[in-house]
């Protein structure tokens, strides 16, 4: 490799930013994915009990039962009011108007006057699962601080803290993110999506794009090998998508939603490096396998959909079923998101991470492998 | 607008689709594998929470407290470390989400009738599962509470169980899970898919329709024809609507047979909206292909235009009603939403046409509109 070499890669790689450059529809969908579709999914979308509207059936009227009731307000409950029969009830839960519907019975007040147990039934919409759960779980939480309210009446102590009773108080501590903001955890799993998209797309299409004009003929015909070809390609997608990610983390992630980078920037980008060279692999394969762009697009997209759903992007590893647990060994992204979200959250030094980056350099090498030597088949 | 020559652009890209086989086992492999692998890969269920435990105490008591998250089926017990600074970096690593940290004097302070204190240190990257195990966690905890108090109040205070219960307890709230009774992510989730992957997949396969045209160059045939602009862009349509409703069908049996979704609804009503609502994503993938130049492009636009706002804008993950004004005017812009409606009332809710019928409406609204804005861009002119 000498002077000669480096020099036709250089050379190659600034027609292939060039050529990108010219190509003002594809340039502005990279920079709008690359902040907007972030900024999108990052302010959309939360996680949580936001306004869920319910309503009450109480049967009651009284004063402990509009005291129960009054537990329940915003942010997380709306309470639109009260309805009458449970035939009005279904219809709103049927329609999706209301989350939940409280039937509060007739005798409430009467028996926890009496100190005797009494039971509320709520009615939860289960259709859409997250807010079945988070429903459920708030409600039990809001019940449960009513109860040791009326306790801690009950027998008349004024500061719970004064209580000598055999007791476990967990101080919960959640760490990393401890607000749960949804607004720290979406943006950088957005951009994470956007990155694989591209870096698998990015290569293919630009290899595709000289196969449909023909010029491809021409590079073969140069006195390059296969990989002096592909090689400066490569590099034009990762020049393209680190810039794009520079772009994403100071323009959007970092001042918009004011993400806190706790680790290195220098680790990251060093491990984003490795992730696009890994996938890149994957889009000279797709590129080998497809005429025109459209057929490179349509395999991209088939590849992207499980990669994505395997490596934990929206869902933590050990909530999947077992078989996907192994397959997920198979997915750059699994690797990636394990490690660039334990640097930008977490803080993570490269120390800790070295393993998993080995694995993921070494998937990489294979799928570049693989890659090149498809086109090698052929074009050789 | 002749039908007969409606007909034979339709039959053309018939025999283009045909032709091309990639292209054409993509049109079917594609909505089948996403089903699969968002259905099953985008489970909300958390459970088997890997978690380690970090024990000041090794007592009896310290270790009983420590079985009730080891017997949890929402637990994963990882073995148990002497100190958190060991523990902390397993966290850093992912290979844990929770430490459980019980102080020294754990059993003797109990057994004094003092009040003691653990620290659950919870791993807050993924927010959603974090809010549930903080549930979880408290819910443990509670039901231990409430063991000690009984044993601890009768033989203090004398008191018998339903006394006890009425202190400790006095209000117990029943929830009862309506239209997924077993809280099932295949059934909430696995048939919203039918819904994301019917927006998706029918508008990519669209989008590259024309503009495949236009860079061949083969779209000057058209242009030179006596063909009318309705004429094209309906026959251009028809197959991808054909083929689309087919694969709605393949995935609404998925739902039926792989996750075992019963459905109760009006089939009547589901397959005349499902064919309004592939009428709609192709539409959206046909008008992107008019307005755009080249393929990638195309097809980019389309899959980021549709993936994030059928998952984030349609009641899929957020309900509607809690967005912001922004986004639920965008929701209601969008025919993702009025399809959820369909598919979990169809499947889940059992509801016939007096609760769906104006979803069925603004759904055909919606690809009477998405059709005309096509028709109304397309130009059959070589731009100057």
């Amino acid at each position: 490799m000498n002077r000669l070499w480096w020099l036709r890669i250089f050379a190659l790689t600034k027609k292939e930013l060039l050529q990108f450059s010219r190509d003002i529809v594809l340039v502005f969908a990279v920079v709008w994915f690359f902040t907007v579709e972030v900024f999108i999914a990052g302010s959309g979308v939360t996680m949580d009990l936001n306004n869920a509207p319910v309503v009450f059936m109480d049967h009651d009227r009284s004063q402990a039962s509009r005291e129960w009731i009054s537990q329940f307000k915003q942010p997380y409950f709306n309470v639109l009011g009260q309805v009458e029969t449970q035939q009005q009830a279904n219809e709103m839960l049927d329609k999706g108007e209301v989350l939940g519907v409280f039937d509060i019975p007739e005798d409430f007040e009467k028996k926890l006057l009496l100190q005797q147990q009494t039971s509320i039934q709520l009615q939860l919409d289960a259709s859409n699962i997250i807010l079945g759960n988070l429903g459920s779980s708030y409600s039990s939480l809001i019940n449960a601080q009513y109860n040791q309210q009326w306790m801690l009446r009950n027998m008349k102590i004024v500061d719970p803290g004064t209580i000598q009773a055999p007791i476990v108080e967990e101080r919960q501590k959640i760490r990393y993110n401890p607000e749960g903001k949804s607004t720290w955890f979406m943006p950088i799993s957005e951009m994470m999506t956007v990155i694989t998209l591209l870096s698998l797309f990015l290569p293919a299409a630009i290899v595709v794009r000289e196969k449909e004009r023909g010029t491809i003929e021409q590079l073969s015909v140069a006195p390059l090998s296969p990989f002096q070809i592909l090689l400066p390609k490569i590099i034009a997608a990762e020049i393209i998508i680190l810039i794009g990610v520079a772009l994403c983390i100071f323009g959007v992630v970092g001042t918009v939603f004011q993400v806190p980078f706790r680790g290195s920037l220098f680790s990251f980008f060093l491990v984003t490096m490795v992730f696009v060279y890994a996938v890149s692999g994957l889009g000279l394969f797709i590129s080998s396998v497809s005429r025109n762009l459209g057929q490179a697009l349509m395999v991209s997209f088939m590849l992207l959909m499980p990669m994505l759903l395997l490596s934990g992007t929206w869902t933590p590893r050990e909530s999947m079923p077992e078989f996907q647990q192994y397959l997920m060994f198979l997915s750059p992204l699994s690797y990636y998101i394990d490690i660039g979200y334990s640097i930008i959250l977490k803080g993570a030094t490269l120390d800790l991470m070295w393993l998993p980056l080995l694995e993921l350099f070494a998937l990489g090498t294979v799928l570049f492998w693989f890659g090149i030597r498809q086109f090698h088949r052929q074009f050789g | 607008m002749k039908w007969s020559r409606v007909k034979t652009v339709a039959v053309k890209e018939v025999i283009e689709i045909w032709r091309d086989k990639l292209y054409l086992s993509m049109a079917f492999l594609i909505p089948v594998m996403m089903m699969v692998v968002l259905g099953f890969g985008l489970s909300m269920d958390v459970e088997k929470i890997p978690f380690v435990a970090v024990d000041y105490d090794q007592s009896q008591q310290s270790r009983d407290y420590l079985h009730r998250y080891i017997d949890s089926r929402y637990f994963d017990y990882k073995g148990s470390k002497e100190h958190e600074s060991l523990a902390e970096p397993l966290m850093v690593k992912n290979k844990i989400r929770f430490i459980l940290v019980i102080p020294p004097g754990f059993q003797e302070k109990l057994l004094a009738g003092k009040r003691v204190q653990v620290q659950p240190v919870i791993d807050g990257l993924f927010t959603y599962q974090a809010k549930v195990v903080r549930g979880y966690v408290s819910a443990i905890n509670a039901d231990y509470n409430q063991q000690l108090m009984k044993q601890w109040l009768t033989k203090k205070q004398g008191m018998n169980e339903t006394e006890i219960n009425a202190l400790l307890a006095p209000v117990t709230l029943e929830t009862r899970y309506l239209y997924n009774e077993k809280m099932s992510s295949l059934w909430s989730t696995g048939s919203g898919m039918i819904m994301l992957v019917m927006l998706m997949a029918p508008a990519v396969l669209t989008a590259l329709g024309v503009v495949r045209e236009k860079e061949s160059g083969s779209i000057f045939n058209i242009y030179a024809s006596t063909v009318s602009r309705t004429e094209f862009i309906v026959g251009k349509i028809l197959p991808y609507v054909a083929i689309s409703f087919l694969n709605l069908l393949v995935l609404s049996w998925m739902a039926l047979v792989l996750f075992g979704v019963p459905f109760k609804g009006d089939p009547v009503l589901y397959l005349v909206a499902s064919l309004l609502y592939v009428a709609c994503s192709t539409g959206i993938g046909m008008l992107v292909s008019i307005l755009v130049k080249t393929q990638a492009a195309a097809a980019l636009i389309t899959l980021l235009g549709t993936m994030i706002p059928g998952m984030m804008m349609s009641g899929l993950m957020i309900p509607v009603n809690s967005m912001e004004a922004g986004a639920k005017l965008e929701a209601h812009l969008l025919p993702a939403m009025y399809q959820l409606n369909i598919v979990w009332g169809s499947f889940l809710k059992g509801q016939g046409w007096p609760e769906l019928g104006t979803n069925v409406m603004v759904l055909a609204l919606h690809a009477v509109v998405l059709w005309s804005l096509a028709v109304w861009r397309f130009r059959k002119r070589v731009k100057a």
